[in-house]
């Protein structure tokens, strides 16, 4: 059984205006499925739907074989901005998603489990630092010190590392691949980007959609064995392959959209 | 020494050669101006042989300038020359002898306006914020009430003083339901916008972490809207500042603004001008405490 299924999901405005639709994706447990298109193509739309922030037009959404009716601990967030709270430093940060999902510690339990997080994050001197005093970086690697921290099943990841420079993004994206793939289970992630090297490197199967219709394109399997080696896989013919083919659907879909002759 | 010939020291010589004048009116006391101006050139020198940073002695210099320039032509065209009525306008000598003795008035002026501005300013925060707070959290509450806001904020508290002394039992009341209203409408409807403006992904985010709504208004909305609650709670703080002196001028007994209206009828302006200055005094002290407050309250911004 899948661990989390798209059914037919539909999402649309009252004034008729459809977002997603008739969309169907499933994942496996410990899958690591990215999904990619152009902007307006409703791949936060799905994210949103995923995370129970907002409820399906038609079609359904199924976790574990049962429809999901809201947010749950079981799914981690990761937002591009505003995952974290301003007013609460790193430390608090985690403690408040952990007091969320373990009401029993005392509050000295929680500290530690969020200091802990925060070294396998590589920021144990940024505790006591508010986000407004920490980088782009830093901010999304504490949001993700967080989601691993309440220990969900599922992580799912809204462009995370899109507002990050290269190099970071680079940093963050080893980050997550090592968190991932550390515990005794691994997590199912959907993850959302624009990005199709990011998509590529990371996930076990890419889903693309189409530009502006919120339809599926097309779902490729990435066979690269893990773990994988960003110089050399980015230096393979394989890879270059594969990402051409990506972007070229991508691309002609883009220019069928606006109406443009292809130029190249 | 070159940097010793400024303009603050130049004028400071300056106001010490003009007490060599002889004075025009008789009751001048320029003792107390010398005293005073003594006082502050004093702080000014320990500023600038003490203080590191140049910039911030080259300000207090400037600024204290600037006062030893008012005082300058306030002394000349007073004291020395004579210049405009002693009825009206008294030398700074009287008032400054007089902002001295007038301390214990001035304290049991204090203790009487501090009872109503706190009573009716703590009054408004307590039921501004969190009825703003809810409201501002439920879509059609807050369709509802927001063009309400938009009628009954603007009017000017002032005109319910003469009504509320009318309704109201005793002055005191009156004047903390004056206070009350003019605090509550900057308060709530910052406070409300400020709930509409909170960042719809922090909201997501708190969401996604299926949080209870209790916790979500007190650990996620509340602090997400302090910056807009402070600015409401600094206009209503400011508002509540005139309407207590306004009240306490048309039907008080005691207070500060009492003070200033009782000494006026009697065309005692030394006493007039000081009481303004023992005003100035506790609203700039106020403010600034407020102003500490809010930089604790706000200090994870950037």
């Amino acid at each position: 059984m899948a661990k989390i299924k798209l059914k037919n999901v539909s999402f649309g405005y009252n004034d008729g205006f459809s977002v997603i639709n008739n969309v169907s994706i499933s994942v496996l447990e410990g899958e690591f499925v990215s999904v990619i298109g152009p902007s307006g193509c409703g791949k936060s739309t799905i994210l949103n739907l995923l995370a129970g922030l907002n409820f399906p037009t038609g079609g359904s959404i199924l976790l574990d074989g049962r429809r999901i009716v809201g947010p749950g601990s079981e799914r981690g967030v990761v937002f591009q901005h505003y995952s974290l709270f301003p007013w609460m430093t790193a430390r608090q940060n985690i403690v408040f998603g952990l007091k969320q999902v373990n009401r029993a510690k005392t509050k000295k339990e929680l500290e530690k489990v969020a200091a802990e997080y925060l070294e396998q994050v590589g920021l144990r001197e940024f505790a006591d630092k508010y986000p407004a005093q920490l980088s782009g970086g830093m901010q999304q690697r504490v949001a993700i010190a967080r989601a691993f921290a309440m220990d969900s099943d599922i992580l799912l990841m809204d462009e995370p590392f899109s507002a990050v420079d290269a190099i970071n993004r680079m940093a963050l994206q080893e980050l997550l691949l090592n968190l991932w793939d550390n515990g005794a289970k691994r997590k199912t992630i959907v993850f959302v980007t624009h990005d199709v090297d990011e998509a590529i490197l990371l996930s076990d199967r890419v889903v693309l959609m189409s530009a502006g219709a919120g339809m599926i394109k097309d779902d490729m399997a990435i066979d690269f064995k893990r773990p994988r080696n960003r110089t050399a896989l980015l230096k393979s013919a394989a890879f270059s392959e594969l990402r051409n083919t990506m972007v070229d659907l991508l691309y002609d879909d883009l220019l069928e959209q606006n109406g443009v002759e292809a130029a190249l | 020494m070159k940097k010793m010939i400024n303009v603050t020291n130049i004028l400071f010589i300056l106001i010490l050669l003009l007490e060599l004048l002889p004075d025009q009116r008789i009751a001048a006391n320029s003792g107390y101006l010398v005293a005073l101006v003594g006082l502050i050139h004093l702080y000014y020198m320990l500023n600038f042989i003490f203080r590191k940073d140049s910039s911030k002695v080259e300000t207090v210099g400037d600024v204290t300038a600037i006062v030893y320039g008012v005082l300058l032509l306030w002394e000349l065209s007073t004291a020395k020359l004579n210049l405009v009525g002693e009825m009206l306008y008294p030398a700074p000598g009287p008032v400054i002898a007089l902002f001295m003795a007038e301390i214990p008035e001035f304290l049991k002026g204090l203790a009487s306006s501090i009872q109503l501005l706190l009573a009716g300013y703590l009054l408004a925060l307590v039921i501004a914020v969190p009825l703003a707070l809810l409201i501002g959290w439920r879509q059609r509450l807050f369709k509802a009430v927001k063009p309400l806001t938009k009628v009954l904020g603007p009017i000017p508290p002032i005109v319910f003083i003469p009504y509320a002394i009318g309704i109201l039992p005793t002055f005191k009341t009156a004047s903390i339901f004056v206070i009350f209203i003019g605090a509550f409408w900057p308060i709530f409807i910052n406070t409300l916008n400020g709930v509409f403006s909170v960042e719809k992904k922090i909201v997501d985010s708190a969401k996604a972490l299926n949080i209870s709504e209790k916790s979500m208004l007190f650990e996620i909305i509340l602090p997400a809207t302090l910056p807009s609650i402070i600015s409401g709670s600094t206009i209503g703080l400011v508002l509540s500042f005139i309407l207590l002196t306004a009240a306490e001028m048309i039907g008080a007994t005691s207070g500060l603004g009492w003070y200033v209206k009782y000494f006026s009828d009697f065309a005692d302006y030394p006493r007039v001008i000081v009481g303004i200055i023992y005003i100035g005094i506790v609203v700039t002290g106020i403010t600034h405490l407020f102003d500490k407050l809010e930089a604790y309250l706000l200090r994870w911004r950037k």
